[in-house]
């Protein structure tokens, strides 16, 4: 009997039996729909590498609580942070 | 997943059925509900050693001898015997079962301390990927000793503490390291971390941060030390700027022959101890400053609040020490600030303690809590396991239970938090364990929460004595049919004669195996009582 599991045994032969097979005619139906795409914004960059972040959680929160505390006076803060890196002598008096 | 608690229909449960995603270890660890050690050999016939524990890879029983210089490596096995009678499970186990020979085999014993230093025998720490061994040796302690050479005033000296690093595989040691008129924290492992293969060694005297690295061949290499100086060439720019300063000095100190011994460590700085601060308390008080002055836009208002928050307690600030430190991971630092009187004492409950997250490649601190704050038990009840920084290469590690992982422990932490009076002593007494100390958990599944329930005051997965009562522990298990399984009974099996005599038991669990020993000790010097626990 053909169907669309084939001929596969079953226990009882009549199992089944009442399944029919898609017709041809209506095979336009099966076909799902396909979606195009209308724009390339959403593609990630062609070197795109992803990998596992190295900070585990509890570091990542950590991080943030510290970034959180200083975003919202980050327009008062630029008048403080002094330039990092430079290790000149300072003349002592 | 399995449908019965028959260890053979479970056998072939695992056969069929696949486990849900990610809790293949939790499933395979379900075994042992079935494999216990239930059986008790009591007041085994051993040599009298102090056993410390087993390691966590379950390769070596780590003990010293009772002089405490010397240390002597066992190999667990099993017994074994053969019974030609039928019914083999109604005898008794052959008299050879009450020796300690049968269930440990002795590799060798090494002399670490010399004649006036002492083993440390709370210290250990095991490097499972070389299998290397840590230990401590160190000489007397010297309370009151005078605050030389940069040394904080209040925290007793030793004048000699040896870490030795041995191959256990042979006892070979491969490596010292010595501290001279240091002091470092040696008891339960407090004052070292071991995080892979770093390792950082707190000295308190000194106030500063040795890290150090075991390499493979077994040498422990410096790698910075943090405290004084945060970069490796802050010192080199520091002296170079320094040595104008010196020398006008230099002249000076000459004409005062009597200082030269003991101020020529150092003799090239004689400023530096009282013009600069150390490098890590100038990056915590900038740290509190720029944290105070960016929580306000006004000018007046931000002088206002440094002056109430940060220049009012500034000498209280300059003060802390360092108690203790952990690693978050490999560039991460997690270190606790306290008052000088709260870090040798063992009740620090009264003395404010601030926990700060301190990078060690910029050099920076990253974030600064009092022990109190709200904001930092969040993070300790969520992510307790991440505190606990385990290595990639120790994976049993992710599998003790905590409040983080395992739902009943988390029950237990809820129960404790509703009856707590007060929220902030609650939090305060949470956070005191922080930062924790390193390998001080039984990475046995017999502790684990979800497979039994077992009395927590009695026994529990962090190796330390305790009060030990005459009646057995029990393990219940925590699923159907919440059946008692195995008791663990320290001390002899009447009883003890002497039901005044304060007595403490240490129970040391295999990793792996249904073995565990318990370990009986009165407080008088008597020998100890020990007892092997092993699935029959």
């Amino acid at each position: 009997m053909e169907s669309v599991l084939g001929n596969w045994p079953s226990y009882d032969p009549h199992n089944f039996s009442q399944l029919r097979p898609s017709d041809p005619s209506s095979s336009s139906k099966m076909t799902p729909a396909t979606y195009h795409p209308t724009h390339s914004k959403t593609l990630p960059p062609p070197d795109q590498v992803i990998s596992t972040e190295a900070k585990n959680i509890l570091l990542r929160h950590i991080y943030q609580h510290a970034e959180e505390k200083l975003k919202p006076k980050r327009a008062a803060s630029e008048n403080l942070l002094p330039e990092h890196g430079c290790k000149q002598p300072r003349v002592s008096s | 997943m399995y449908r019965s608690s028959n260890i053979v229909a479970r056998i072939f449960d695992r056969q069929i059925c696949t486990p849900a995603p990610g809790t293949s270890v939790h499933h395979a660890r379900r075994f042992y509900e079935n494999l216990v050690p239930s059986y008790t050999v009591y007041e085994v016939e051993c040599p009298d050693h102090s056993f410390r524990k087993f390691t966590d890879d379950g390769q070596y029983l780590i003990s010293f001898s009772r002089n405490h210089q010397e240390l002597i490596v066992f190999r667990p096995r099993w017994l074994s015997f053969s019974c030609n009678d039928e019914d083999c499970d109604k005898h008794d186990l052959p008299s050879k079962a009450k020796k300690f020979d049968s269930f440990f085999s002795q590799l060798y014993c090494v002399p670490l301390a010399s004649c006036n230093e002492l083993i440390c025998k709370d210290f250990f720490l095991y490097m499972e990927s070389n299998q290397f061994g840590l230990f401590a040796t160190s000489t007397a302690q010297i309370h009151d000793a005078p605050a030389v050479g940069g040394a904080v005033h209040g925290v007793p000296s030793i004048e000699k503490i040896t870490f030795h690093l041995l191959r256990l595989e042979d006892g070979e040691i491969l490596d010292k390291k010595v501290f001279c008129n240091d002091f470092v924290n040696l008891t339960h492992n407090m004052g070292v971390f071991l995080y892979d293969d770093l390792l950082a060694i707190v000295s308190l005297r000194y106030q500063t941060i040795h890290i150090l690295q075991i390499r493979d061949s077994g040498n422990l290499v410096d790698v910075r030390a943090i405290g004084e100086f945060c970069r490796e060439d802050d010192e080199l720019f520091l002296n170079s700027n320094a040595q104008g300063m010196a020398l006008s000095d230099k002249n000076k100190q000459h004409q005062l022959p009597g200082n030269h011994i003991e101020n020529h460590i150092h003799q090239d700085q004689p400023n530096l101890g009282h013009s600069f601060l150390s490098g890590i308390k100038q990056r915590l008080l900038s740290f509190i400053f720029r944290g105070l002055w960016n929580e306000e836009r006004d000018d007046t208002l931000r002088i206002q609040r440094l002056r109430k928050n940060f220049y009012f307690h500034f000498q209280d600030y300059v003060d802390l020490i360092i108690w203790k430190v952990q690693f978050l991971d490999r560039h991460h630092l997690l270190i606790k600030f306290g008052s000088v009187d709260g870090g040798v004492s063992r009740n620090a409950d009264h003395h404010p303690a601030f926990v700060a997250v301190y990078n060690m490649d910029t050099t920076e601190i990253v974030s600064f809590y009092q022990n109190s704050a709200d904001e930092l038990y969040l993070l300790f009840e969520q992510f307790c396991d991440h505190f606990h920084a385990t290595s990639r290469n120790s994976m049993y590690m992710n599998f003790i239970s905590s409040h983080s992982n395992n739902i009943h422990a988390l029950e237990q932490l809820r129960s404790i938090k509703d009856k707590a009076s007060s929220s902030s002593q609650f939090v305060k007494k949470m956070l005191a364990s922080l930062p924790f100390s390193c390998q001080s958990q039984s990475p046995s599944p017999y502790f684990d929460q979800s497979l039994f329930r077992f009395d927590d005051k009695l026994i529990s997965a962090t190796d330390r004595h305790r009060q030990s009562t005459d009646h057995p522990i029990k393990f219940i298990l925590r699923r159907h049919p919440y059946s008692l399984k195995f008791k663990i009974k320290p001390g002899p099996e009447a009883g003890s004669m002497d039901g005044r005599a304060k007595k403490i038991s240490s129970f040391l669990f295999h990793p792996i195996l249904p073995l565990a020993l318990s370990v009986q000790q009165t407080l008088f010097l008597q020998p100890s009582v020990v007892n092997i626990h092993f699935r029959r």
